[in-house]
């Protein structure tokens, strides 16, 4: 289980004021959930995600995973990063099979491993493919299969979706929900888009701006009936989708007053 | 023609494309190599012209002819104190050993500036220095020190391709994204396997565009050393043939020197369609 306590991150602005990126948010993840943080820019989503995932001190607070607290990156944390970040020197096979070559698993083993996992995002074909012969919705298909290889505890996904074209979005969402569905990992999802964030969340964490916090959680189950059907139309037309996403979408853009004073 | 004005701009090259016109082809898929060579013999061709019609004295302008008959001659009976085999070797040799001490040294410590603030604060000021200086201005100091032998020579070039190696490699860590970094350290990473697979390879396209620039530098330094202070080398052989006003050998060391750098550039080219085919590509 992830523990996320009071967690604050506070950045020198260029102008030497201090940026409070994160304000005392506090979050749990626990096992079979998908969380989805979804805000505008500069609500600290993506300032949360990168300090579960250890690229980034936390000023306070505390985050912990299954009791542990996180000082660093590391192997029980994969992550999918919104840019490509697959190596263009190896091979889509060794790319996925990485994490499995840092901990000394032994060649014929990792590709053998990441070999299952490429069939399980459907690219069995591809293993010996250059990354850069690969369409961009593709290339993340293997961003996920290797953040999967060393079996990690949970993912962190950073608006991994955002810079794929609407249709190979939503086959990526299908992607998702069956995988979480078959492994049953923890997600910590972020997102800017609001039915993105109803489709995929167990939880969604609104977020707000000035200073990054948490102004409401809602819990959803589309998710489920997503992964089973993998059918979009169905569930965004539900009236309890619908009226969550409008609910979710005016405290977007009229966010509570924070209870700390400050004035949007 | 005129019919694709009225449509919408992007149904403009469809409608194109049905009338019959080829469509391009990309850029890059039609390559120079026949314009280049064209060029060249366009330029051969001025050649011959020009000494045909004597457009300028043959003392000048030697024939192609006489150049040719030149080369064999060297090639075969040697001038200046040795064949045009021992002339290029000795060059060679002294621009090989330079590339080799300055990738040995340069490839190394210019990673490691990358890496760490307290290596570049020691490095950066002392190579920024003496890189600004013209290998020819110190060259005088280093015969002074070493003597006119080849330790002097190999120094001189050394230093003037060091630099350009090391900045590279120093460069090349300083451009790894640091996505791919923060990928590789949450795939468990360590700092050996940070280094070797992730930071060198990220960083081999520009140390080879370093090591380009450090051959080009090289030959420039090599030829100017070897018109100084030299007993064999391409360059020394130019300088005694300019002495004898004998303007065909000249000819003959200035089309070994362009056959050199172009072989030199050739092969850069494709060792780096070898080595990094992705560049350019992510």
């Amino acid at each position: 289980m992830l523990q996320v306590r009071e967690a604050s991150v506070v950045f020198p602005a260029s102008d030497g004021s201090d940026v409070q990126a994160l304000d005392r948010v506090s979050l749990d993840l626990h096992k079979d959930s998908i969380v989805v943080a979804v805000g505008a820019s500069g609500c600290g989503k993506s300032t949360l995600l990168n300090a579960v995932a250890g690229f980034l001190p936390l000023t306070e607070g505390s985050i912990t995973l299954d009791g542990e607290r996180i000082e660093g990156p590391g192997g029980d944390r994969g992550v999918v990063f919104q840019k490509d970040t697959l190596l263009p020197w190896a091979s889509v096979l060794d790319n996925v099979a990485l994490g499995l070559r840092y901990q000394g698993v032994a060649k014929r083993e990792r590709h053998q491993q990441a070999r299952e996992l490429l069939g399980l995002v459907g690219l069995s074909e591809f293993g010996d493919k250059p990354p850069y012969e690969l369409s961009g919705g593709m290339r993340q298909r293997v961003g996920i299969a290797r953040a999967l290889a060393t079996d990690p505890k949970m993912l962190l996904m950073d608006e991994p979706f955002g810079a794929l074209d609407s249709l190979t979005r939503e086959t990526m969402q299908q992607l998702l929900a069956r995988i979480w569905a078959r492994t049953g990992k923890q997600v910590l999802f972020i997102t800017h888009s609001i039915e993105e964030a109803l489709l995929l969340g167990t939880m969604i964490v609104v977020m707000s701006p000035r200073p990054g916090r948490i102004v409401a959680r809602f819990d959803a189950d589309f998710v489920r009936d997503f992964a089973n059907s993998g059918e979009i139309g169905p569930i965004v037309s539900q009236p309890r989708f619908v009226a969550l996403r409008e609910e979710i979408r005016a405290l977007i853009h009229n966010p509570p007053v924070s209870k700390h004073g400050a004035l949007q | 023609m005129t019919v694709t004005a009225d449509l919408p701009l992007d149904l403009a090259p469809a409608v194109r494309r049905r009338a019959g016109a080829r469509p391009a082809k990309p850029l890059r898929e039609k390559g120079t190599a026949l314009i280049g060579f064209a060029t060249f013999a366009a330029l051969v061709g001025f050649w011959f012209a020009a000494s045909h019609f004597q457009w300028a004295s043959p003392l000048f302008l030697p024939s192609p002819a006489e150049v040719a008959t030149q080369l064999r001659i060297v090639a075969e009976d040697g001038y200046a104190g040795g064949t045009l085999v021992t002339h290029l070797g000795s060059s060679l040799w002294r621009i090989g050993m330079a590339l080799a001490l300055a990738i040995v040294i340069g490839v190394p410590l210019g990673l490691a500036m990358g890496m760490n603030r307290w290596v570049r604060g020691v490095f950066s000021v002392p190579i920024d220095l003496y890189w600004g200086l013209p290998p020819l201005a110190y060259l005088p100091l280093l015969i002074i020190w070493l003597g006119i032998d080849e330790t002097s020579k190999v120094l001189l070039l050394t230093l003037a391709t060091f630099a350009p190696v090391c900045f590279s490699a120093q460069a090349g860590v300083r451009s790894v994204p640091a996505e791919r970094m923060n990928a590789a350290r949450s795939l468990g990473a360590g700092r050996l396997q940070l280094f070797s697979t992730i930071i060198l390879p990220s960083a081999l396209p520009e140390i080879l565009t370093g090591l380009r620039i450090a051959i080009g530098a090289g030959l420039a330094t090599l030829v100017a050393a070897e018109l100084i202070a030299a007993r064999s080398g391409v360059g020394y052989m130019i300088m005694s043939a300019a002495n004898f006003l004998a303007t065909d050998i000249v000819f003959v060391g200035l089309i070994v020197i362009a056959a050199l750098a172009f072989s030199l550039s050739t092969g850069m080219r494709w060792l780096e369609r070898r080595l990094v085919p992705w560049k350019g590509k992510i």
